[in-house]
């Protein structure tokens, strides 16, 4: 910190110079003010830090900014993972693929495409461009979302943390799969009752997959690039978002809403939203939550995967706000109702 | 966002990850040990990416080179600010979409990614400490379910803070009774009605966001500094009955040492002898 204390003064001469020697340079076909964007972009995000750093508390700015960037860092391998696996799908998969995988009444395609949410190993931000990308492969819609649901909550990693999370309570864990593919699914037929395509945003378009005539390899390089780059800033809006409420709201809040059996369902499931904790680390977090009930327990693990505000910031990003508000709001309805029902009866 | 800054911001990101978990174990502050393998590859992944733009865009350039995909929209200019929500209610935008492979552009929220790219490479932030620490209740410990192990007889007794917490609030044989035990842990300060401070660990399950903490009260010498790691020798004499959960965790010191920070701070570790 000490050291960085005289840079705003230095920084600030020197983007002036660099402004006046950016403006000087002729118009080539390189951008015209790289140097200058490049040097902004080092330059002012630490600037602001030290600046915002220094006039508020220091050690709770520190804190936000560790928990800020360890959501980050925890997230990134997952979402270049799942980016991958999209530009993949988008370049070499052909679109019959899937018209042969999935049956073709959209009803029975649902539930068949959260099943398949098994095979995704890994947490949430993988399965958002990985469901966008199916989207632009002819998978309707309905059967995406309920992929994109079920995928983070039931596959084998996850499972096996929750089995390992609660040792010798594997009820649980029979709960969060069947709870978490019951909301995928009616997630999935309500949007096929309900849902309007209009609510998302038309760049879906954008994945056409294989033009012929262009190298397949760069295909998948530059979808790759653009899926990663573009969820990887609502990525950071979505780590900013949890490290605030992660930061501000103290957890001895939680004590008072143990002792309700509705109100504690509720308010887990609020915790989950404003958290978000990685899928394959949430089951960790509800065992450490002894002193509520099982059902609450498991509220807090389906609805974490499903919705949270790095999720939410990631939909908004990928399928467009409108779409994001609606989805978010419904499915954290349902996986409370379907957790507190299957919860009721399992656990 | 233009070409020229992609690859800047795969490339920068890529040596972040890399210098945050190959060169250094500051990713240590952040996630767990099991992460390493990934991040490790996602950076050299993002460095690839990287160059492997830098370089389609130099064979662009060339005349007669592949006259690409992203040549097409080079023209373009500036990035429209389509970035966000711009697209709802944008009927006429319909003609962009038709371009099909649209990758060269990508919206301007991307350039966020620069903030957590240059904080692991310029600026990192310490791991947590006892700021979180004292904002949490300590974390619930496991119970037991078996019989505890006899502890081993050295003197003074290694132990993990965990371990501790259980033995003084489970154990009903009561095997901690009169014996001098050894615990390394951090600094944290403790309401002034306590008479005494927290000797803490912050334990992570997957990464920095989900840290929880275990404490025990140390009374008896007065409090170094807040966040330093400190060795404390003592003896359990806090309220209540020992082996039950009325008993206090709390603990008599007769030394109080400062070591290093452990490199993997987020666990409960025995001490290191000295």
């Amino acid at each position: 910190m000490r050291e960085t204390d005289i840079r705003p003064a230095a920084a600030t001469a020197a983007a002036g110079r660099a402004r006046a020697a950016g403006d000087a340079r002729p118009a080539r076909e390189l951008p015209r003010h790289w140097p200058l964007l490049l040097l902004g972009a080092a330059v002012v995000p630490g600037v602001l830090l030290v600046l915002v750093g220094r006039s508020l508390d220091a050690p709770a700015m520190q804190a936000w900014r560790t928990v800020c960037l360890a959501v980050t860092v925890q997230a990134l391998p997952f979402l270049l993972l799942g980016t991958a696996l999209s530009g993949a799908i988008n370049a070499f998969v052909p679109a019959r693929v899937f018209s042969r995988l999935l049956p073709k009444r959209a009803a029975l395609a649902v539930p068949v495409a959260g099943m398949a949410g098994v095979v995704l190993p890994g947490c949430e931000c993988a399965s958002v461009p990985v469901a966008n990308s199916l989207i632009g492969r002819g998978v309707t819609p309905a059967a995406a979302f309920a992929f994109l649901l079920s995928a983070p909550a039931v596959n084998p990693v996850v499972l096996t943390a929750t089995a390992v999370a609660f040792p010798g309570s594997p009820e649980m864990v029979v709960a969060r799969l069947l709870a978490s593919l019951v909301t995928a699914a009616a997630m999935g037929w309500l949007w096929l009752w309900l849902g309007r395509e209009e609510w998302l945003k038309p760049t879906v378009v954008r994945h056409t997959g294989h033009v012929p005539g262009q190298s397949r390899l760069t295909e998948f390089r530059r979808g790759f690039q653009h899926d990663f780059l573009h969820a990887g800033g609502f990525l950071v809006v979505g780590a900013m978002a949890a490290a605030t409420f992660n930061v501000a709201v103290p957890r001895t809040l939680l004590d008072t809403f143990a002792g309700s059996p509705w109100l504690s369902v509720l308010f887990l499931a609020g915790l989950a939203i404003v958290l978000a904790v990685c899928s394959e680390a949430d089951a960790f977090v509800a065992a450490s939550l002894s002193g509520f009930s099982p059902v609450a327990r498991l509220a807090f693990m389906v609805v974490g995967p499903m919705v949270d505000l790095k999720l939410i910031a990631l939909q908004a990003g990928t399928f467009g706000r409108a779409f994001a508000v609606r989805f978010s709001a419904a499915t954290a309805v349902v996986a409370v109702v379907c957790s507190a029902v299957i919860g009721g009866v399992l656990l | 966002m233009r070409r020229f800054a992609q690859v800047g911001l795969l490339v920068l990101g890529g040596l972040g990850l890399l210098h945050t978990s190959l060169f250094t174990d500051e990713y240590l502050r952040y996630v767990k040990e099991g992460m390493r393998p990934l991040l490790i590859a996602s950076g050299v992944l993002l460095v690839v990416l990287g160059v492997a733009e830098a370089w389609a865009g130099r064979r662009e350039e060339n005349p007669g080179g592949h006259g690409g995909a992203g040549r097409a929209h080079e023209g373009h200019g500036r990035e429209e600010p389509e970035g966000h929500e711009g697209h709802e209610g944008h009927e006429g935008h319909g003609g962009h979409a038709g371009h099909g492979h649209d990758h060269s552009r990508v919206p301007r929220v991307a350039w966020l990614l620069f903030l957590p790219v240059l904080s692991l490479l310029f600026y990192a932030p310490p791991a947590l400490g006892s700021y979180t620490a004292s904002r949490e209740p300590a974390k619930a410990v496991a119970v037991q379910e078996d019989a505890f192990d006899p502890l081993p007889a050295t003197s003074p007794l290694p132990i993990t803070l965990t371990e501790f917490t259980q033995r003084v609030q489970q154990d009903r044989s009561k095997a901690l009774g009169g014996r001098e035990v050894v615990m390394t842990g951090f600094v944290t300060p403790a309401p002034a009605k306590l008479d005494g401070w927290y000797l803490t660990r912050i334990i992570v399950s997957c990464c920095a966001a989900d840290a929880s903490s275990v404490k025990v009260l140390v009374q008896g010498i007065a409090a170094p500094k807040a966040d330093t790691w400190v060795n404390v020798t003592g003896t359990w004499r806090g309220s209540g009955t020992l082996g039950t959960s009325s008993a206090a965790v709390a603990l008599d010191a007769r030394a109080v040492l400062k070591v290093r920070k452990p490199p993997n701070a987020y666990m409960d570790a025995l001490p290191l002898p000295s």
